[in-house]
């Protein structure tokens, strides 16, 4: 359990000097701003394409039409670019050697991946959350209407889902020295459970309802109660593969 | 209604979302120009993105293309 | 007493037995050269000494108890110093020793006052340049201060010296050979001079079994012929020599080489009596120490 500790501290200390919290920070406080930027400007933008002369009839923008453009940007490049940085956690350093010396020094390999998922998991949280308040304060200064009342119960499916999508990361870094393998896993699971959506019964129990159905959870549509089998889903299935990474890094030659 | 003015309309929106991807830019280019060796790519390939794709590519930079230790 | 045994260790990968049935000990406070060719099973032999390796038959024991692949117990009375030490480039030299200090339990206290005694040990600066720009020497020196960091009963070196310039490589063996005594040192190498300067066991991997595993003297006396080396002014002199020498003794060019049996102090003063009667004088005359290269020869032949 000391180890694990003193392993998470070392995974902060390379996160920072690798400029990756700092990358994270300005890329989702960047998201943060456009997503209700980009709904202020949508009728904007529309208008000078059809010609200014043209007056049309647009429904003015409101809260939601600004956190459906958060959740675009989250479920479509946030979580990727996350992914891509946590990708390489455990192939590279087995790729280069680096655990060598510590693990003969008492290291257990559990505590490795647990550290690892830990820090990255962190990560994931400090990102959603970064950018959420950011958007939250925008929104409700641009748009102080009452159409998204539970904002709350739309973000903590993003959070949820990260336990299992990070998990896979971890997964699949250990399982390949190319950097790039936690990346690729992680975007065919993406793919797999975005395909198994096009059959609309599972809808409750796949663990993609958590990125997909924010929007009617923010407008009260839908209860957070409708997409609880595909909570506990991914919260089984992340510990499952959070085992399965464990396994595969304890018969790993170092 | 023009684009200067979109811009004037929304400052509170803008003037954190220029400074922070300006910042970015610099910093990858500061980075860049200060290294020789990349994970992959070159000095120029990295330049041109980093400049041409906003903010994309300051950030791929950060993550597959320095050179990582 | 011994400290490491092993006990018919087997290792296969695919088609290939690379340990076959190795068994050996290393006594507790010996420096002992592990000597072998390239592709051996030296680095096998370690990590599987480390649990760094799993082990297809055959018992490792440490101080009596017996290691296991992936349990770290035992590990912590044993330093390594891989062949390539690899560290984490955006720390400084404090940064990980601390990090390595923590994970073997040494106590808060204690951790900072060794660190800087370590890095005074191995002479590496103590500031806060990163490891990144490192040398391959410094880093060498890094990985000596790592696995000695917790003091442990065994230090395990694989290749140290192989990657060093001779300046390096001779300030390394002396910091090996001033640990004589702390701890139990093994270091496995295929340059011989490496081990000659300073083990007092000698083991030759060879075939998967240690073909030999005794003191270099022992070694020397078993299996090296010792010989006389005489050296003339001209080739016919030489020749000459060579035959009041009789079958005992070759020539070649100016050179005669006699092999001997027992004392060389006996042998010596009645070649030289030989010589004096026939009034040929040697230019030099050397008593030839037979070296670790040529034991190797013979054992692994």
């Amino acid at each position: 359990m000391k180890a694990t500790w003193f392993f998470i501290r070392k995974e902060l200390l390379e996160s920072w000097r690798n400029y990756h919290l700092l990358i994270i920070t300005v890329v989702f406080v960047i998201f943060g701003i456009e997503g209700p930027l980009m709904a202020k400007l949508t009728p904007d933008i529309l208008k000078m394409a059809t010609g200014s002369g043209l007056t049309i009839k647009m429904p003015d923008p409101t809260s939601i039409d600004a956190w459906q453009q958060y959740y675009k940007n989250m479920t479509q490049i946030g979580i990727y670019i996350l992914v891509v940085i946590f990708s390489g956690t455990i192939s590279n350093e087995v790729a280069q050697g680096t655990l060598v010396n510590l693990v003969t020094k008492g290291l257990p390999r559990y505590s490795v991946v647990m550290a690892k998922y830990i820090v990255a998991y962190i990560q994931w949280c400090l990102a959603i959350m970064m950018a959420f308040l950011i958007s939250w304060g925008y929104t409700s200064y641009y748009f102080p209407d009452n159409r998204s009342p539970h904002i709350w119960s739309g973000m903590w499916p993003l959070l949820i889902f990260g336990l299992l999508f990070v998990a896979i990361t971890i997964l699949g870094s250990s399982l390949s020295k190319s950097n790039y393998m936690g990346f690729l896993t992680s975007v065919v699971v993406f793919i797999v459970l975005t395909l198994l959506n096009l059959f609309k019964s599972t809808g409750r129990y796949n663990p993609i309802a958590l990125v997909t159905d924010n929007i009617y959870l923010i407008k009260g549509t839908e209860q957070i109660s409708h997409i609880m089998p595909a909570i506990w889903i991914t919260i089984i299935s992340t510990m499952v593969i959070i085992y399965l990474s464990v396994l595969s890094l304890k018969y790993k030659k170092l | 209604m023009n684009n200067a003015d979109i811009i004037t309309n929304n400052l509170p929106l803008f003037i954190p979302l220029i400074i922070l991807e300006v910042g970015l830019d610099l910093a990858a280019l500061i980075h860049i120009f200060r290294h020789k060796n990349y994970r992959m790519g070159n000095r120029i390939l990295w330049v041109l993105l980093t400049l041409l794709v906003n903010p994309i590519g300051a950030i791929l930079y950060f993550i597959i293309g320095r050179e990582q230790y | 007493m011994a400290i490491l045994e092993l006990h018919d260790v087997k290792k296969r990968y695919g088609d290939k037995q690379v340990l076959n049935g190795l068994s050996f000990a290393v006594p507790e406070g010996s420096i002992f050269g592990f000597v072998g060719d390239n592709g051996a099973g030296k680095t096998t032999t370690m990590k599987m000494i480390l649990g760094l390796e799993t082990i297809d038959s055959g018992d490792i024991l440490i101080d009596g108890q017996k290691v296991h692949y992936g349990n770290s117990g035992v590990n912590r009375e044993i330093g390594y110093l891989p062949d390539v030490p690899e560290y984490y480039g955006y720390m400084n030299p404090t940064e990980y020793l601390t990090l390595c200090g923590q994970l073997t339990g040494i106590s808060k206290e204690d951790l900072s006052i060794r660190i800087n005694q370590m890095l005074k040990t191995v002479d590496l600066p103590i500031n806060k340049r990163r490891i990144h720009g490192f040398s391959r020497g410094m880093k060498q020196r890094l990985g000596i201060a790592q696995a000695l960091l917790n003091r442990p009963r065994i230090l395990i070196c694989d290749e140290p010296t192989s990657a060093l310039d001779p300046n390096g490589r001779g300030e390394f063996l002396d910091l090996l050979a001033s640990l004589r005594g702390e701890m139990t040192i093994i270091f496995s190498t295929h340059i011989l001079t490496d081990v000659e300067r300073i083990s007092d066991q000698v083991g030759i991997l060879h075939d998967g079994i240690l073909k030999a595993n005794d003191s270099l003297d022992n070694l020397k006396k078993k299996y090296a012929k010792s010989q006389i080396v005489l050296k003339f002014d001209s080739d016919e002199i030489a020749n000459q020599v060579s035959q009041i020498l009789g079958d005992s003794a070759t020539r070649k060019d100016k050179k005669v080489i006699l092999n001997y049996d027992g004392d060389y102090q006996a042998v010596a003063e009645s070649v030289l009596n030989m010589l004096l009667k026939s009034h040929l004088i040697p230019m030099s005359m050397d008593k030839q120490e037979a070296s670790l290269e040529d034991i190797f020869m013979e054992v692994t032949s």
